[in-house]
């Protein structure tokens, strides 16, 4: 990168907060960490209705918030334009999902600098539905990219050359969430019955946990919105712990008119969110994977310490992305994460694989016959100890 | 007495008037207030609740005809499904432009129905500033398979309005999609699967300019949630799409909030109160089902609005009452001070009359009400009392309690300012006593006449005697003035003879102290004088004068001691309860004829009293006679008398016969000295009246009666006449 480009860059960040501070509509534009690259995801976030973060509505002090992390953003930028930062690495990462409080820790380390002051320099992407991260892996359109840990094994299984450099989710979020209204209570009431499951890899997990309950049902695709199951389109749904099942709560269902069948007390727990890359990435440069895979973590530890930033950061990246959330529910999500990620409040274990969750979930593969052999530990997992 | 603030007429009432009067309108205010607020309120619900339906309906005809759109859109391509593009697009664009709710729409198709060359086909027609747009759906970042307005009425076979959404890389637009599966038609019409799915958007811009011209009361507003408590209108834009119901009571802390939430999506309608940031403050929510889609309409009716009206009129009316007990206040203490001020002028009149000035003047206070009349019934008590000091002043000392009292109680016969009436008048006398008493000590003097006036005094009182004057041993006294007596004269007598009566007990006293023995004379007599109040405003006296007090005291110069005299009148009053002892005829001065004078020795009836007997022998002879000096007294005391030397020639204990060589008169008054064996005046003297004047043998021999003696020569006397006897 030439330095004519990262003092443009630079300049533009400073265009950027003089025109946070001389208008305070929520117009706002954030230079990406590549001047001269495409717009990427969170590079721009634009709010073309003029909408602003509820958050701004309601209490004072925002802009502060705001023009804070932009300046500190600008100082970081300022000072790395002109210093010699034509050794960070470009990389790119794509999350399995939208752009939700599911991800706030990578767009934390991301808006923190904490990957550039690993040296990289991330391309976050926009994840969704129809986005696999896996295949963007092997298709070498991202570096980095998140996947369950199910799925990662299986993949490994396969014969995919993919490898987990931190295991993010130390526990599973699914449940299955039925409409007790509807006279479900428990999970024999679902034999038969239509129920949501999301197309793709996500849906490893919930089949093993009903094919291991003896309870066939009828699954019907779920995409982005829960609204099949709130439209009665199905009597039941997976639902994310962070997600979905907060956003049924908060479609106007009461926890007690809900049947819920956590697999968190099954022997499903399966560990989630993990991060990966192919084997060769790691092969060339495990040094780059480890600062990844570092700064991500934290990033998160971050996130949980800021969670009003973290928030606003989360909802504008939701916002640009038009998911249509709000900040009640990245607030549940982003709390839910902290379950999940510091079980029990413990960092020491942050986005490290246990072993014994690897044995459990290559087990698991094994006896469903989804694979044969559980790939050996150290070829699969390149994380932190 | 000083009376503090706190206790005053002023304070109280006040005190009343501002409790009683704030409560008073406190209570109809609050009562007005409350009732009129639940007028108001109930009021406000029913316009609350017709306008959420009316507007609810409306809106529902408005989604049903952008309902209808799609839905003959779909009929239309189940009949003939031809798989012209050209046919297609016309269908679709004009759809979109004929009908102005249609943001846009499309046909979007399964997998190789429109063309089994492609896998996905959905032209997209849209209103712009510029015209129609148009934009092909099947592009491959545009996966419209799974975007809910596709796959929903897929999988539910059936046609719905989908949430909220920004439509990316399609309308890029707010919108939500009215959403119609296009079925392939099998035999009998029965419906196959579903080829597609016919759209009709509208922009929820557009929806929410609807709705923003729904006015609702002032400052109110309308919104729209979806089946899911999702804003899809609200005059907050960010609230659209992205918040719901659910969200915002999570994100403010009001589980209030949510509650309504669920009421919306689940019931047709409601009204509920509501305090929220989401409704900017406290509101009623008045909220409607609009069916097609699904929805809740919710209208905001800000309480204070609703309430506006009423709080300003309470405000003034409060505003009056504050004016109205002010008023009350100042008139309160108008009439508080001119109670109070004539109080504390009376309070203090009390304490003058208390200090016994009964000098009061209340004129000033001239109010005609109860406190006028308490003023004037003061004046007049005072003015009473003033009579009451007078009457005591007058009478106090010479009448009884009773008499007084009487007096007191029966003004109307008391007329103070002299009237002629009928009295019967007593005069009483000690014969002989000026002259006995200038040779006695002052102070024997003093108590002697008082012991036998105190005795004098208490009788006249009991007999209810109206003492008018006492002058040394000399006492005037009437019955029947002031008050009316009509046995005056019965009373009188008795009263007469109880004095006499009384003179023995006093000269057993006197003597036993070694005072000289008395005789008192009484003259009783009935006549017409005036009585009436007598003196100067410094000194004022009731009394009677006329002649007839002038006669009852030549009367009484008649007496000898131990006698009652009553006059004719007198006698002719009483002559059936009286009896008479002697008649005696005499002459006074200015009186041609002989006056008769009747001593009386009792008197029967109601009044029962009689004269002890007196030892009343006639003189006896003495064996040899006494020489005296005869000294004849013109006036009572003895500087200018007339000498004569006699003798003493019969002696009785009460009287003796003086025989002199001159001529003496009937009546006159005589002192007589005991001669000595010496022929010198020995000590002691007898004072005495002559009763009877006789001539014999050249000589008068007068009969003397005795009134007073020194008690020695009372004894040498008594020795000389009777030497046998022992002394009484």
């Amino acid at each position: 990168m030439s330095f004519t480009a990262s003092f443009l860059g630079a300049l533009r960040v400073l265009v950027v907060n003089i025109a946070v501070l001389d208008n305070p509509s929520p117009v706002i534009l954030i230079s990406g960490t590549r001047p001269n690259g495409c717009p990427h995801f969170g590079t721009q976030v634009r709010s073309r209705h003029s909408r602003a973060p509820l958050s701004l509505l309601v209490r004072e002090g925002d802009m502060r918030r705001i023009i804070l992390p932009l300046t500190l953003t600008f100082l970081v930028l300022a000072t790395s334009a002109f210093s010699d930062n034509d050794e960070l690495k470009e990389v790119s990462f794509l999350p399995q999902w939208i752009p939700q409080a599911q991800f706030a820790g990578y767009m934390m380390a991301l808006e923190k600098g904490l990957y550039e002051r690993a040296g990289l320099d991330v391309d976050l992407l926009e994840g969704g539905p129809g986005k696999n991260p896996m295949a963007y892996l092997l298709n070498r359109e991202a570096t980095f990219g998140t996947s369950w840990l199910a799925t990662g094994i299986e993949e490994r299984a396969l014969g995919l050359p993919v490898v987990c450099i931190g295991q993010i989710l130390q526990r599973t979020a699914l449940m299955l969430v039925a409409d007790r209204t509807r006279g479900v209570t428990k999970l024999q009431d679902l034999a038969g019955k239509k129920v949501a499951l999301w197309v793709g890899p996500f849906g490893l997990q919930p089949t093993l946990y009903l094919n291991g309950k003896g309870i066939h049902v009828q699954n019907l695709a779920n995409y982005s919105s829960i609204e099949l199951f709130l439209r009665h389109g199905v009597i039941a749904t997976w639902a994310m712990w962070y997600n979905e099942y907060h956003l049924i709560l908060n479609s106007g269902f009461n926890p007690d008119e809900l049947t819920v069948f956590d697999l968190k007390d099954s022997a499903f727990d399966f560990p989630e969110d993990g991060l990966y890359c192919l084997e060769e990435t790691y092969r060339k440069d495990p040094g780059m994977c480890a600062a990844f895979a570092a700064a991500s973590i934290k990033g998160w530890l971050y996130a949980f310490k800021h969670k009003e930033e973290t928030l606003d950061v989360v909802m504008r990246y939701a916002e640009a992305a038009y998911t249509g959330t709000n900040r009640a529910h990245q607030r549940w999500m982003l709390s839910r994460m902290e379950d999940l990620i510091l079980p029990g409040g413990r960092k020491q274990t942050a986005g490290k694989l246990d072993l014994k969750d690897y044995v459990a979930v290559g087990e698991a593969l094994q006896e469903n016959r989804i694979i044969n052999e559980i790939p050996p530990l150290r070829e699969f997992y390149k994380g932190p100890e | 007495m000083t009376i503090r603030f706190h206790q005053s007429i002023l304070f109280k009432m006040t005190l009343l008037v501002l409790g009683g009067t704030s409560i008073v309108f406190g209570i109809v205010l609050f009562y007005s207030y409350t009732n009129s607020r639940r007028i108001i309120l109930n009021e406000a619900e029913k316009t609350a609740r017709n306008l959420s339906l009316s507007v609810a309906r409306r809106l529902e005809q408005e989604f049903r005809a952008v309902a209808k759109v799609p839905e003959n859109l779909a009929r239309v391509l189940e009949i003939r499904a031809d798989n012209s593009k050209d046919r297609l697009d016309s269908l679709i664009s004009l759809a979109v432009e004929s009908n102005e709710e249609v943001f846009g729409s499309t046909v979007a198709f399964e997998p190789q129905v429109f063309d089994p060359a492609l896998r996905s086909y959905a032209p997209y027609f849209y209103k712009t500033d510029l015209g129609l747009g148009f934009e092909q759906l099947a592009a491959s970042s545009y996966d419209y398979f799974q975007r809910d307005w596709y796959y929903i009425p897929k999988v539910l076979r059936a046609p719905i309005w989908t949430e909220p959404y920004f439509d990316v890389g399609g309308g890029e637009i707010l919108m939500a999609t009215y959403s119609v599966p296009l079925f392939k038609r099998e035999s009998g019409g029965k419906k196959g699967k579903v080829e597609g799915i016919v759209t009709a958007d509208i922009s929820l811009e557009w929806l929410t300019k609807r709705v923003a011209t729904v006015r609702v009361a002032r400052t109110g507003f309308c919104f729209i949630v979806s089946g899911s408590g999702k804003f899809v209108t609200h005059p907050r834009d960010l609230f659209v799409m992205q918040e719901s119901i659910f969200s915002i009571a999570e994100e403010l802390h009001e589980p209030d909030l949510r509650e309504i939430g669920r009421a919306m999506i689940r019931k047709k309608s409601g009204f509920v109160p509501v305090d929220s940031v989401m409704t900017g403050g406290e509101a009623f929510l008045a909220f409607a089902r609009i069916n097609s889609p699904q929805w809740s309409l919710a209208a905001v009716f800000p309480k204070d609005e609703l309430l506006e009206d009423l709080a300003q009129l309470h405000e003034r009316i409060l505003i009056l009452v504050v004016i109205g007990v002010t008023l009350l206040l100042a008139v309160s203490v108008i009439v508080a001070r001119s109670i109070a001020g004539p109080l504390v002028r009376m309070a203090d009149a009390t304490r003058q009359v208390t200090r016994g000035d009964l000098d009061i003047d209340l004129s000033d206070i001239r109010m005609n009400d109860e406190v006028g009349e308490l003023a004037r019934s003061f004046t007049r008590m005072t003015q009473g009392l003033k009579e009451r000091d007078f009457i005591r002043d007058t009478f106090g000392r010479y009448l009884t309690r009773e008499v007084v009292n009487n007096l007191l109680a029966n003004k109307d016969a008391l007329k103070l300012g002299g009237e002629k009436r009928e009295i019967t008048l007593i005069m009483s006398d000690l014969r002989g006593f000026t002259a006995l008493t200038s040779n006695m000590a002052p102070e024997d003097v003093i108590s002697f006449l008082n012991r036998y006036l105190a005795k004098m005094v208490e009788i006249m009182v009991s007999y209810r005697g109206v003492i008018d004057e006492i002058i040394g041993d000399g006492m005037l006294a009437f019955f029947g003035a002031p008050e009316p007596l009509p046995d005056h004269p019965a009373l009188a007598v008795a009263c007469a003879l109880k004095m006499q009566a009384a003179m023995d007990e006093i000269n057993t006293r006197n003597e036993a102290d070694g005072l000289p023995h008395l005789e008192m004379g009484v003259a009783v007599h009935t006549g017409n004088v005036v009585v009436g109040n007598i003196g100067s405003e410094l000194r004022t006296k009731y009394g009677a004068v006329g002649s007839d007090v002038n006669f009852t005291g030549r009367m009484e110069s008649f007496t000898v001691g131990g006698q009652v005299l009553i006059s004719q009148a007198t006698f002719d009053k009483i002559s059936d309860i009286v009896d008479v002892k002697h008649t005696l005829e005499v002459r006074m001065k200015g009186i041609p004829e002989k006056v008769p004078l009747y001593e009386v020795i009792g008197i029967r009836g109601k009044y029962d009293v009689r004269l002890p007997e007196r030892e009343e022998t006639d003189p006896v002879a003495l064996e040899q006679a006494i020489p005296i000096l005869l000294h004849r007294m013109s006036a009572k005391v003895t500087r200018r008398t007339k000498t004569a030397a006699a003798h003493i020639t019969r002696l009785s204990r009460a009287a003796g016969v003086v025989s002199l060589d001159q001529p003496v008169n009937q009546w006159e008054d005589v002192r007589i000295q005991v001669l000595g064996k010496d022929m010198q005046p020995t000590a002691g003297e007898i004072y005495g009246k002559i009763i009877e004047v006789e001539v014999a043998d050249d000589r008068y021999h007068a009969t003397v009666r005795f009134t007073s003696f020194s008690p020695e020569v009372y004894g040498l006397l008594m020795k000389k006449a009777f030497p046998d006897m022992k002394k009484a």
